[in-house]
């Protein structure tokens, strides 16, 4: 390398030196010299960086590689290149020009970092949310939760073309008093913590699901598709079992603490609100296994004190895998396929009443209840 | 005297960045960003900064960032660890709070009782965002260097923290009128202590001089409230068409006055300014130039968007009129597969060639206005600055990540 002139920060004052500089004899360092530094600077061209973020200038920022000086491992000192020639020169001849030098002990400061995130997030999720959410849910009064129930509903309602709340309820007179003698019978002499409501929705979608605030509603397609009503009040024992475990005010709330959580862990990165949902779903479907299985025992309980086989759960259940096993998507397939058949199996294995005490309805109220939504 | 021509004793801020190459740089990092889940977002920060940061020059010396992506995310996760915690807490709270607080309230002691209960839970992340500004602004300043020197900020982020809640409080209670009192004195607060090097910035001047900047917030305001009041007295037909003109003309003047306030402030505060006893800044941005460049960023870019999009609807619609649909969807054949893949891509594609060029086309024209808006006068006195000691800057801006605080820079 030819010796040649630079501009030099030294790292210690916002001075500017102009400076020359030169290879050393044994040719293994640069010497820097100048009028305004006190004395002769030796950079082991070993040792010599580039100083990232000039792309696209001709000249080249250099550095000394030093351990544990900052946060770059490197020396505050800047070598300003100008030169052309020296700068190719430095270019061509120093491979590690470019490296990145971490400090030691990287590699297990990552793993420790994460390893802690992981766990209290963790945490958070499966256990301290839950158990919050929990005694939060009892600590709400009962005509707040009931409010708090009525605005999920309507939401529903409208999520299924309802202009107004209340537009798609059925209510045919006949109907509703074979409905209300189905809760009576399942209901009798049990505690449920609510006064239990219950409602037929009219859409043709075969599903019930349980609202904040002891509300049941029944979606026409499941009565349509039930073979008889025992299976409709296993359904509905079912979901009498999320009401009296206050399941749907604990799964809001817990909700909202963990997507709070995610969108923490997610940033506001292009397309995280997707990532957000999806963990949430994929977490919901973890809680919901052991939800529903509680709610099955639940079921099973109240069917066998109102005189009615558990079994009819487990006939509902089949009916549901015939309808939409095979469809379900690719989350229904692995997460409650599988579990389908055990909820069936358990169904079955559980223990019948003592005395059957014949169908939950007769004939003609199945008929007016099946016909609850033609008025 | 002599005779010999000296070279000037200030410098003018001078701006070197090209549009195409941030352009390019920022689409890439996105996508790299969303490739990777969020976690190279990190990695895109430090990049982009390095690259804006070596743009700005002053006396022929460029700045230069020297954060890292790696500590950004250890940062990162260290206040994953403590906001997961307190976040976690505060969002089931809160929800609680609003479902037992919900229906509305019988008597006007219980309605006041729940805003009350609310607005506090809701209160519980603020001190945590003002805490982050202040940890964020100082790891900046500590990862920017100019010749050598380190700039670094003085740990005082819970202080930051409670007088800006203060400030905040004031403002509102005073409807407004206190802005600048809250403007000035936090940026006194935070500029107060900063160095660079051994050599502390100092933030002169009274609140009062940015009242000057609020002149066009004050006629937006102005035209709106009174056009408002003639449409309200609803007398005739001329009052009435006053009222709206003078309605539409405010609407359109506050925006204005806003961005005015946030320029001019900018400027007074600037030219207020000391670094130690003898080195000044001047600063001339001009308000015009910001919203010019401003919407004719955005027009460009939403025209070039909407082409992009138009681009791959057209390939996507093209790839399904080519099968019929009905049975693609049954039975998923190629073509709607294709389709599919377009559709995400293109959409992923949009979104990252907005950001980028949201940062290309509006980000970096305003800063070039700004940076080459102000002047440093005083260059001798800089020779004797010293060099300060380096801060480890334990969070790295974590929190501020954590809490998506801080924007694309």
């Amino acid at each position: 390398m030819q010796p040649g002139t630079a501009f030099l920060y030294d790292g210690q004052t916002a001075r500017r030196h102009a400076v020359a500089v030169a290879l050393t004899e044994d040719r293994t360092a640069l010497r820097i010299t100048g009028d305004t530094i006190p004395a002769p600077l030796l950079w082991p061209l070993q040792d010599l960086r580039a100083v990232p973020g000039h792309e696209g200038d001709a000249r080249l920022v250099v550095t000394r590689h030093a351990d544990g000086v900052d946060e770059l491992q490197r020396d505050p000192a800047r070598l300003l290149v100008d030169d052309p020639d020296m700068a190719a020169w430095i270019e061509r001849t120093r491979p590690r020009l470019h490296k990145r030098d971490l400090r030691g002990g990287t590699g297990r400061r990552i793993g420790l970092r994460i390893g802690g995130a992981l766990a209290a997030v963790l945490v958070m999720i499966f256990v301290i949310l839950p158990a919050l959410a929990g005694t939060l849910a009892r600590l709400i009064p009962l005509e707040r939760e009931q409010a708090f129930g009525r605005a999920v509903r309507t939401q529903v309602e409208r999520s299924f073309g309802a202009t107004e709340a209340g537009t798609l309820d059925c209510n045919a007179p006949a109907g509703r008093a074979a409905l209300d003698s189905m809760v009576a019978r399942l209901t009798a002499g049990e505690d449920l913590g609510y006064p239990l409501q219950v409602t037929v929705l009219d859409h043709p979608m075969m599903n019930a699901f349980a609202v904040p605030g002891g509300q049941v509603v029944i979606m026409h397609g499941l009565l349509d598709n039930a073979e008889s009503p025992d299976m409709v009040a296993a359904v509905l024992a079912h979901e009498i079992g999320h009401v009296v475990h206050r399941d749907p005010t604990r799964h809001a709330l817990r909700t909202t603490g963990s997507v709070g959580l995610l969108g923490l862990l997610f940033g506001d990165f292009t397309g995280s609100a997707a990532m957000v949902l999806l963990a949430d779903r994929m977490i919901n479907a973890s809680y919901a296994q052991g939800a529903e299985t509680a709610a099955d025992g639940y079921a099973h309980g109240l069917l066998r004190n109102a005189g009615l086989p558990p079994e009819a759960l487990a006939e509902m259940f089949e009916t549901f895998r015939r309808e939409y096993g095979d469809t379900g998507g690719i989350a229904a397939h692995f997460v409650s396929h599988p579990q389908l058949a055990e909820r069936i199996e358990a169904a079955r294995n559980a223990p019948g009443p003592q005395t059957e005490s014949g169908p939950v309805l007769d004939d003609d109220q199945w008929d007016a209840l099946r016909a609850i939504c033609a008025s | 005297m002599t005779d010999i021509p000296q070279p000037p004793n200030h410098a003018h801020g001078d701006y070197t960045g090209s549009g195409k190459a941030l352009f390019f740089l920022a689409f890439r990092t996105t996508l790299l960003t969303i490739f990777t889940l969020g976690i190279y977002r990190f990695w895109a920060k430090t990049r982009i900064r390095r690259f804006i940061w070596s743009a700005v020059r002053i006396d022929g010396s460029r700045f230069e960032y020297t954060g890292t992506g790696l500590e950004k995310f250890l940062g990162f996760l260290m206040a994953v660890v403590f906001l997961a915690l307190y976040l976690g807490l505060i969002q089931i709270l809160l929800a609680w709070f609003g479902m037992t607080l919900l229906s509305p309230a019988a008597t006007p002691e219980g309605a006041l009782l729940q805003t009350l209960g609310a607005s506090l839970t809701g209160l519980a992340t603020v001190p945590f965002l003002f805490f982050a500004i202040y940890r964020a602004r100082r790891y900046r300043m500590a990862r920017t260097r100019w010749r050598g020197i380190r700039f670094g900020m003085e740990p005082a982020a819970w202080g930051y923290a409670f007088r800006a809640m203060a400030y905040w409080a004031l403002t509102l209670l005073s409807l407004g009128l206190l802005t600048p009192l809250m403007t000035f004195r936090l940026e006194r607060y935070m500029t107060d202590r900063t160095w660079f090097g051994d050599e502390r910035f100092v933030q002169g001047g009274r609140w009062t001089a940015l009242y000057a900047a609020m002149k066009h917030l004050g006629i937006g305001l102005a035209l709106v409230l009174g056009g408002g009041a003639l449409l309200g007295l609803g007398a005739g037909v001329g009052p009435n068409l006053l009222g709206g003109l003078a309605l539409a003309a405010g609407l359109v003047w506050l925006p204005v006055g806003v961005i005015s306030y946030r320029v001019q402030g900018f400027a007074i505060l600037t030219r207020h300014k000391r670094l130690g006893e003898d080195i000044t800044f001047e600063a001339q941005p001009s308000t015009k130039t910001v919203i010019l460049t401003y919407v004719v960023g955005a027009i460009g870019l939403a025209v070039a968007l909407s082409v992009v999009t138009g681009i791959f609807a057209g390939a996507v619609a093209g790839v399904l009129s080519l099968t019929n649909l009905d049975t693609a969807l049954q039975q998923m054949p190629a073509g709607a597969v294709i389709a599919g893949i377009i559709a995400v891509l293109g959409y992923l594609l949009t979104l990252a060639a907005a950001r980028a060029g949201a940062l290309a086309a509006i980000t970096q024209p305003i800063l070039r206005h700004y940076v080459t808006s102000v002047t440093l006068v005083n260059l001798a006195a800089l020779q004797g600055i010293h060099q300060r000691a380096g801060d480890a800057g334990a969070d790295a801006e974590g929190f501020a990540d954590a809490l998506d605080i801080g924007g694309a820079l």
